[in-house]
């Protein structure tokens, strides 16, 4: 048992996500009472999140971050996402529909419809997203709350090849998987696991409700899954 | 030719164009040791001074010769000192650059080729087989290489040839466009494993496979043997990246 290799693949886990939740609480705070205070323009909220969104966002290891509006919870515009992203930390602003230029409702996207329907944290994906990266990510995302309504979600994209770099190497130590709340890879050790493919011996209840867990196949026998690490912890 | 010396100093003004603020040292020597893997930079090239390199990609100089220690490092320049000296091009041989590649990329990335490279060469063999006439599916008979035949380089460039053809076989030249780029993106590391004797012996079946039906005008066949391929060549393909990756 190599208790030890795992702990620091979940002390890995932990300082990414972690820093993440710490970030998405702190705008939760700031937007939160920018909202209670009256009526918010698209302006005021830029105002209000851009700096520490674009302090957050110099670790390298983000791929994107800010905050998404519910809709009309912002007085001037319906949907609105104060993101900034890729390498240059370019503005979002509203997302389209390629060729038509419509802008495209986020609201079915998984990362703001489980927060906004259990009022928790939720790490969405692996997905592809074609909203803001255009890119193969995992979505950290906490609902924010003023006057007793949703108005918005905080969140931060984080690649799943930074995560791959990141994880694969402790993960190979324990021969351990990476697997997200429904069970589906994120980074395995076994190179034929690909990101994505739905891991079906991970019992439910292994994972806890977690959002993220490290698993491993039992050393005696055929038998199921084991939860070495999860997170949040 | 003059076409093809164009392309060639607008895809060197492209190397040398300025870097951004986040550039460093790794993004210099990222992509000068492109450029000399994809012989824009040729062997024996003279690269330009350190100040020289810093100026062109808005760099400090010290990081322009931290970018030139790790391509020396890895055998892509030789400096050498004295009147006539500088630092110049040394390419590398073509296998290593295929497993160099290999090297630096992401399982996600290998995925990620992967996934477009099968759906493409699927969808050309399924065309193929509705389209082609009998005549232009006997020619790809002389594609097939005998079993025993133990020369990689040939058994590789047939099999691209190969696909090629079905491409050209669809009468449609965006998509053959396509497979061309395809070809010379991913085609040649999902022939990597092709130096195995094991594997050109399956691939070889498949082959067989795939034009036995386009002959008989079979599309399911096609596709399934296409796809039985490319999904046997990236699992191997995967193995190896496993040992090549650092």
């Amino acid at each position: 048992m190599n208790i030890d290799v795992s702990a620091a693949c979940a002390a890995r886990i932990e300082q990414h996500f972690g820093s993440i939740l710490a970030e998405l609480e702190r705008v939760r705070a700031e937007v939160g009472a920018l909202f209670a205070a009256g009526p918010v323009t698209s302006d005021a909220l830029i105002a209000q999140v851009e700096t520490g969104t674009l302090a957050f966002l110099q670790d390298p290891n983000l791929l994107g971050g800010g905050f998404v509006v519910a809709p009309d919870a912002l007085a001037d515009r319906r949907l609105y996402l104060a993101w900034w992203q890729g390498p240059g930390r370019d503005f979002l602003g509203e997302a389209e529909v390629p060729a038509t230029g419509e802008a495209i409702d986020y609201t079915r996207q998984p990362w703001f419809r489980v927060p906004e329907r259990t009022g928790e944290l939720y790490v969405a994906g692996p997905y592809v997203d074609f909203i803001c990266a255009d890119e193969y990510v995992l979505t950290t995302t906490l609902p924010v709350y003023a006057g007793g309504r949703m108005v918005g979600v905080a969140g931060a994209d984080s690649s799943v090849e930074t995560l791959e770099t990141m994880l694969l190497p402790g993960l190979r130590e324990v021969g351990a998987t990476l697997v997200n709340s429904h069970g589906r890879v994120v980074v395995s050790a076994d190179p034929h696991l690909a990101t994505g493919e739905a891991l079906n011996d991970v019992p439910a209840e292994a994972r806890a409700g977690r959002l993220l867990s490290v698993v491993r196949r039992s050393a005696d026998g055929p038998g199921e899954q084991m939860t070495l690490a999860g997170w949040p912890s | 030719m003059a076409n093809a010396r164009a392309t060639t100093s607008r895809a060197r003004s492209a190397i040398f164009a300025p870097i951004g603020d986040e550039g460093r040292a790794v993004r210099v020597e990222n992509r000068l040791a492109e450029a000399i893997r994809s012989g824009v930079l040729a062997d024996g090239d003279r690269l330009p001074s350190e100040l020289e390199l810093a100026q062109m990609l808005g760099v400090a100089t010290v990081t322009a010769r931290e970018a030139l220690v790790s391509l020396r490092a890895q055998g892509l320049v030789v400096t050498t000192r004295g009147r006539g000296g500088g630092s110049f091009v040394r390419a590398p041989d073509p296998g290593d650059v295929v497993k160099g590649r290999l090297a630096t990329m992401s399982r996600v990335e290998l995925r990620d080729r992967a996934s477009l490279y099968q759906v493409v060469l699927t969808g050309c063999a399924e065309l193929a087989a509705e389209r082609a006439a009998p005549d232009e599916v006997e020619d790809l008979q002389d594609l097939l290489i005998p079993l025993d035949g133990d020369d990689v380089g040939r058994w590789r460039d047939a099999e691209s040839e190969l696909y090629l053809s079905v491409a050209a076989l669809t009468q449609s030249a965006r998509l053959t466009r396509e497979v061309v780029r395809q070809e010379a993106d991913f085609g040649t590391l999902l022939r990597v494993p092709l130096s195995e004797s094991d594997f050109r012996h399956a691939s070889a079946a498949r082959h067989r496979a795939l034009v036995a039906a386009l002959e008989g005008g079979d599309v399911a066949a096609a596709r399934g043997s296409v796809r039985d391929h490319v999904t046997h060549a990236v699992e191997r393909l995967t193995e190896i990246h496993e040992v090549v990756r650092p």
